[in-house]
């Protein structure tokens, strides 16, 4: 049998209750755009198929909305008005929080392409969208210039030399994060490491290469 | 189709994610609860209270549909509390955050639990800190953009006249500035990797992030070879043992 202990209290104490999943998916959407917009490289498409219930809840709220329109009751004209402007708030998280990640996938193309662990960063979609992109720009620079090269320097992901080709994203560049809990925080400096507590609410800058477990197990946000 | 932006929340952005904290609204009309993306509204019976998201409270406000209940913290007197706690009893920091929202247990009245919602890692503005049971005397981290949404559009609303309010908060704004620019100054010495902003609003964060980011990045750049160095030293003295770091000490 498997009992949370959560659902015991919840049962005792009705004040301990649970917030519903509707807010804790706006809670995660927000968390996730903000997080994407400030970090330096591609973080993880969100788990839990959270996108894909944003999404059918959206094409939910659009299908009710085409439903309110149809009968023209003044009384109903009112909340009429607020679910499309929340409904236009959720489009736009999703809209920007899809552009944001396009923006990096574009900038660093083969670096998101270049390992498995990196791939699994993108969506379905993404990955297809990368490959795809990938493949056009390199028949694209072939025929107009690349073909015209010796072969052995026509590649683009060219490593030897100990240079790569390939441009990565700067991770040691620096972030504001929030810690969501009391936690041990390391930070590496210029002349000295850190390594101390802070309290919940807390905000810190630090180096995003720093900052990465803390947000990858929830402890820290980035603002 | 990809998002021009540069990284980090721009000031509209800030604005759009401070208009999801809640506030408490006084309705002046009935209002069915309605079915809404992030969850359902509560059902407005006036004269009972509700709590709704800034930016629903702000359309039926100018609907005139609802009043808009005054945060705590927005009152003049606890903007001076913290005015004066800026200036005078800890001049190089900024005022501390809200504590975090607890509530006395039912069955045991004087033991404060933390609210559950605030459990489960929710993080503003998905954390009340803007209704009217927000603790006075703190800022809460969409202080800023809250204050000019409501002072903007529920004027008449606020305890005082608008006026007075907004002269106090440019007050706190002058402050507060001067001390994230003069932090500018300890990152110019980032010799730890972490610098703490305790306290610190999501607006000042967006107007300074380009320069304090920048600032940040630039000492690393300049001092990375430095750094490769201190790091190949202390690798060298981990490998050598305990010995030879009491041999290091009488050598200073």
């Amino acid at each position: 049998m498997d009992i949370d202990i959560d659902d015991i209290l919840r049962d005792v104490d009705p004040t301990l209750h649970s917030v519903p999943q509707e807010k804790r998916d706006l809670q995660d959407l927000t968390r996730a755009w903000v997080a994407e917009r400030s970090a330096p490289e591609l973080l993880h498409w969100p788990p839990g198929g959270l996108f894909e219930r944003i999404n059918n809840n959206i094409k939910r709220q659009i299908e009710r909305v085409e439903d309110m329109t149809g009968d023209m009751d003044p009384k109903t004209n009112f909340s009429l008005i607020v679910i499309q402007t929340e409904l236009e708030r959720f489009k736009y998280l999703v809209r920007s929080y899809l552009r944001a990640r396009i923006a990096k996938i574009d900038r660093h193309t083969l670096h998101y392409l270049s390992t498995d662990a990196l791939r699994a960063r993108l969506s379905e979609m993404e990955l297809a969208y990368a490959t795809r992109h990938q493949a056009l720009l390199h028949n694209h620079y072939l025929s107009s210039f690349l073909s015209s090269f010796p072969p052995a320097l026509q590649s683009l992901n060219d490593t030897a030399g100990q240079i790569t080709m390939i441009d990565t994203p700067d991770l040691d560049s620096a972030v504001f994060i929030r810690l969501l809990k009391d936690s041990l925080v390391r930070g590496r400096g210029v002349d000295d490491d850190v390594s101390d507590t802070y309290d919940e609410g807390d905000i810190l800058i630090i180096r995003w290469s720093d900052a990465k477990t803390l947000v990858a197990i929830g402890d820290a946000e980035l603002v | 189709m990809a998002l021009p932006l540069p990284p980090g929340l721009t000031q509209a952005e800030v604005a759009f994610v401070a208009e999801m904290e809640l506030v408490t609204i006084v309705p002046r009309q009935r209002f069915e609860s309605i079915h809404l993306l992030g969850g359902k509204t509560p059902a407005l019976r006036p004269p009972h209270r509700a709590e709704l998201p800034l930016w629903l409270a702000l359309l039926l406000k100018k609907q005139r549909r609802a009043n808009i209940v005054c945060p705590p913290w927005l009152y003049p007197a606890s903007l001076a509390t913290v005015i004066h706690r800026e200036t005078k009893e800890d001049p190089a920091a900024f005022s501390p955050p809200p504590p975090t929202p607890s509530r006395a247990h039912l069955s045991a009245p004087g033991l404060a639990r933390r609210v559950a919602e605030h459990d489960a890692g929710m993080s503003a503005p998905f954390v009340p800190s803007c209704t009217a049971d927000a603790p006075a005397g703190y800022l809460p981290y969409h202080w800023l953009e809250v204050a000019e949404a409501l002072l903007a559009h529920a004027g008449d609303d606020m305890p005082v006249a608008a006026g007075e309010i907004r002269s106090l908060l440019r007050d706190l704004v002058e402050v507060r500035a001067a001390k994230m620019r003069s932090s500018a100054a300890t990152l110019e010495g980032l010799g730890g990797g972490l610098t703490l902003l305790r306290g610190v609003g999501s607006m000042e964060l967006a107007e300074s992030r380009g320069f304090v980011l920048e600032v940040v990045d630039g000492v690393r750049k300049i001092g990375a070879s430095l750094e490769a160095n201190r790091r190949e030293v202390e690798e060298m003295r981990g490998e050598g043992g305990d010995d030879e770091g009491s041999d290091d000490d009488m050598g200073l």
